[in-house]
């Protein structure tokens, strides 16, 4: 009865894990048959001076995606933990951007991200501040951040409803009894909320990790290609890129394995940082 | 001191409101674009009332840029790769739960370590396989390596066919029922909230999925949705002159299907990502 699921498990996903591996010591247009090249892909690779570019941008997109994430859905859901006629439609609001594609959003927010006319560089203008003269997009600095705000919004939504579910598991008598014995809002959210809350942070980051990574490639795709000056070159869109305009599969899949390496290794700190996390007073 | 309560409340109300609608501005701002006359869109100043509303771009939008092609395209791919990985993903998960056979655990775990793999670590072998099976730019190719990622799928549905009491597998398996029978008539009825919870996640996962339809599905007759939403953020205007209010509209129609079945399946969205056995 497992035997379809295994079998298909196997093909698609087993042997394409160890298939990564296995291809990173060839060198392959995909045409032809493969050419045996040792560990050359891995020699070229720290030299190539894209792979140290685009390696930093992806821990930076993902640093700056991961956190602000659990941050702020958590903010948002105390936010809206709280009854009244009409709070369907208000979470409605919040909710929404969970479904829409990066690419569609990709869509709209190139629009916001627009030079001079875009509603943010208005906005911008309206404060008093100049907009970057290139656009949010184009403008080097600006860029990376500017396409973790559009991620962050696709995401936050998962975040405030898991966290939804946890602020109702804290019992009202625990929050109250805080309150009477004089802890302020910052020490109810320090020694009450946020232990309360630990296992779902883990699940939150996790989620957001696997986001995150995923995402480096739709937008950058979609909206940058890699620029400006490689400054939303992430190591996933440049895989991408290594095989499907360069026609370096091997190359490619010697990336892929950079990039495992590197999510076992942030899976990891998330391991150790857990137990920090549900450590309970 | 009710009064300031209510206030209070009254208070926190209104932010709550105002930040909701900051947080669905975007989505609001394209819905609006998309019934807009192209020289509002274009306006010095931003704008987000319609003065006019002009439904003919949903026509253009339809006609010229996704195409019923495309829709249907999309539909085939999120019907038939959720509806396989379904199937295997309840009949996985009802082995590895009641029936007792060499290597369960390692499968289990194996599952259990393909979570943390995001898809796109593995994009480039995936590619490499699928081609090779000469699957490229077919639907068999954009469906069945989606449909194989049953990791998660398999232990959501072991995790709630867990809870189901062992007597009454015990009692049919005497009375000589088969492992399949049990699956129909038992396990599938029962364990509906689970497959409400896996289809919340995988259909709107799948309708928005990018990265593999691009690689496997490129051609005109195999392209989805997301592709030509993307090929609109990278400002190709379809060989016509398509307006921009039309361009949001072709997005709208892409999005607004999945919000509203978000929205009302959201409850079942959280089941399946808590009892995932991600904990």
């Amino acid at each position: 009865m497992i035997g379809p699921n295994v079998i298909l498990f196997t093909i698609f996903v087993g042997i394409p894990i160890l298939g990564a591996f296995a291809l990173s010591l060839f060198a392959w247009t995909l045409s032809g048959s493969p050419t045996w090249v040792g560990l050359a892909n891995y020699t070229a690779m720290f030299k190539d001076p894209l792979v140290a570019i685009s390696v930093k941008n992806t821990l930076y997109f993902v640093a700056m995606g991961v956190l602000p994430t659990v941050f702020i859905s958590l903010g948002l859901a105390m936010l809206i933990n709280f009854n009244f006629r009409g709070i369907t439609i208000v979470r409605s609001l919040y909710l929404v951007p969970a479904a829409v594609s990066l690419a569609a959003s990709a869509v709209i927010w190139q629009y916001i991200y627009a030079p001079k006319l875009g509603l943010l560089s208005y906005l911008f203008n309206q404060v008093g501040i100049t907009p970057p003269l290139d656009g949010f997009l184009f403008t080097p600095g600006w860029a990376l951040p500017s396409l973790d705000v559009v991620c962050i919004w696709t995401a936050l939504p998962i975040g405030i409803l898991l966290y939804l579910a946890a602020l109702q598991r804290i019992p009202e008598s625990v929050i109250e009894a805080a309150t009477l014995d004089g802890a302020g809002w910052f020490r109810r959210v320090r020694y009450v909320i946020w232990p309360g809350v630990s296992n779902m942070t883990l699940l939150v980051a996790i989620i957001s990790l696997v986001t995150f990574t995923a995402s480096g490639f739709d937008l950058v795709n979609i909206l940058t290609k890699g620029q400006p000056i490689f400054g939303t070159e992430t190591l996933i869109y440049y895989i991408y890129f290594s095989a499907v305009n360069n026609s370096e599969w091997g190359y490619a899949a010697a990336l892929s394995v950079l990039q495992f390496v590197i999510i076992v290794g942030i899976l990891g700190l998330l391991a150790s940082a857990r137990r920090f996390l549900v450590r309970r007073p | 001191m009710r009064l300031s309560r209510r206030t209070l409340k009254a208070v926190r109300i209104f932010f709550a409101t105002a930040v909701g609608i900051v947080l669905a501005g975007p989505l609001i701002y394209l819905i609006a674009g998309s019934l807009m006359s192209s020289a509002q869109v274009d306006a010095a100043t931003p704008q987000f009332i319609p003065s006019s509303f002009h439904f003919d771009d949903y026509v253009q939008g339809w006609n010229q840029v996704l195409q019923a092609r495309t829709f249907l395209n999309s539909v085939i791919f999120v019907v038939f790769a959720v509806g396989i990985q379904w199937a295997l993903c309840i009949s996985g998960g009802l082995a590895i739960t009641k029936m007792r056979f060499r290597g369960r655990t390692a499968i289990t775990a194996m599952f259990a370590v393909s979570l943390f793999i995001p898809v796109v670590t593995t994009v480039i072998p995936v590619f490499v396989v699928t081609n090779q099976f000469g699957l490229i730019n077919t639907y068999p190719g954009l469906i069945i390596p989606i449909a194989a990622q049953t990791g998660f799928g398999t232990l959501l549905f072991r995790q709630y066919i867990v809870t189901m009491p062992q007597e009454l597998f015990d009692a049919a398996r005497m009375d000589g029922a088969g492992w399949w029978l049990l699956l129909r008539r038992l396990v599938v009825p029962l364990a509906r909230p689970a497959t409400a919870a896996y289809l919340a996640i995988s259909v709107i996962t799948a309708w928005n999925m990018y990265l593999w339809p691009l690689l496997a599905a490129n051609a005109p007759h195999v392209e989805t949705l997301s592709e030509i939403v993307a090929a609109i953020g990278q400002g190709d205007n379809f060989g016509y002159n398509v307006s921009v209010p039309a361009q949001f509209a072709a997005t709208v129609i892409t999005v607004v299907p999945m919000v509203i079945a978000f929205l009302l399946v959201q409850p079942a969205f959280v089941r399946g990502l808590t009892g995932s056995g991600v904990e």
